[in-house]
């Protein structure tokens, strides 16, 4: 089938400049969150606006744009990244960990919740996206999606062309993977007493 | 259909609480566990502390400065998209 690309179509190139440009960032920041180093993300990032761009024809304006291009992206990164990395595929998950791990071990003893949360404020930026990256896979997307990007399960599950029900259990474990990774690290920044863990 | 109630106890609320805070839960479920946190405050606590890590984990791994050569490739893209193959 001839499809008429973006670039032969000024009403659809300027379309695609007005409203997929800008999600650069948001684009690039969840590449580098999936492929741990700027050179891949990178790249992750412009095999998906070539895609993007060759596919806009076929992209119905007024439909979720940000879970379409996020789908570029997943499958992107999926496809280039990780056959070149051979990354193993994590199926365990961290079922030792409590899901109130993180709230017992900052505290959830005051009656105020301020303490717990100011820990967790003060962790720089850096060292919650290393948290974020130190997770598997499997349990890292999920968790990139949801908590950073805000889509809804069924959203997460189109994107990662994965069933419900297993977005929602490694949602689950990855985010207990994360209170750990985040504990860890508020605990080597010494922003912790490590007394009663 | 088990009898309806008008709340969740502690249990169901906390077993319910991440699908809560994620908005993924219908609306009978989202009465019930808000009734139950505005009568009970450690569970209102744990929701609340559960929701500060979603928040904080959104802010701090949001920004990440956009090296200018890739902006530039993106655009240049457009104006010459590589044959496909």
């Amino acid at each position: 089938m001839a499809q008429t690309a973006a670039a032969e179509d000024p009403a659809l190139r300027e379309r695609f400049e007005r409203d997929v440009l800008p999600m650069l960032p948001s684009l690039y920041a969840a590449a580098l969150r999936m492929t741990r180093n700027p050179a891949d993300a990178e790249d992750v990032v412009q095999d998906t606006y070539l895609r993007a761009f060759r596919g806009f024809a076929g992209f119905q304006e007024g439909t979720n744009l940000k879970a379409w291009l996020y789908r570029i992206l997943t499958n992107s990164y999926i496809n280039t990244y990780r056959k070149r990395q051979r990354e193993p595929q994590t199926v365990d998950g961290p079922d030792d960990i409590d899901e109130w791990y993180l709230y017992d071990r900052l505290g959830g003893r005051n009656v105020e919740l301020s303490a717990e949360t100011e820990v967790l404020d003060r962790i720089p930026d850096e060292a919650v996206k290393e948290a974020l990256e130190s997770l598997p896979e499997n349990f890292r997307l999920p968790v990139l999606l949801a908590d950073v990007e805000g889509f809804s399960y069924k959203e997460i599950a189109e994107i990662m062309d994965t069933p419900i029900g297993t977005v929602m259990s490694r949602l689950h474990r990855g985010r207990k993977a994360l209170q750990r990774a985040l504990w860890d690290t508020a605990k080597e920044r010494g922003l912790v007493d490590d007394d009663d863990a | 259909m088990t009898t309806p109630e008008l709340h969740h106890n502690c249990d169901e609320t906390l077993r319910d609480i991440e699908s809560f805070l994620d908005g993924e839960v219908d609306v009978v479920v989202q009465q019930r566990i808000e009734v139950h946190l505005s009568d009970c405050s450690p569970c209102m606590k744990r929701a609340e502390f559960r929701r500060h890590v979603k928040v904080m984990i959104r802010s701090k791994c949001a920004g990440d400065d956009v090296p200018p050569t890739l902006e530039r490739r993106i655009r240049s893209l457009l104006d010459e998209p590589p044959v496909v193959q």
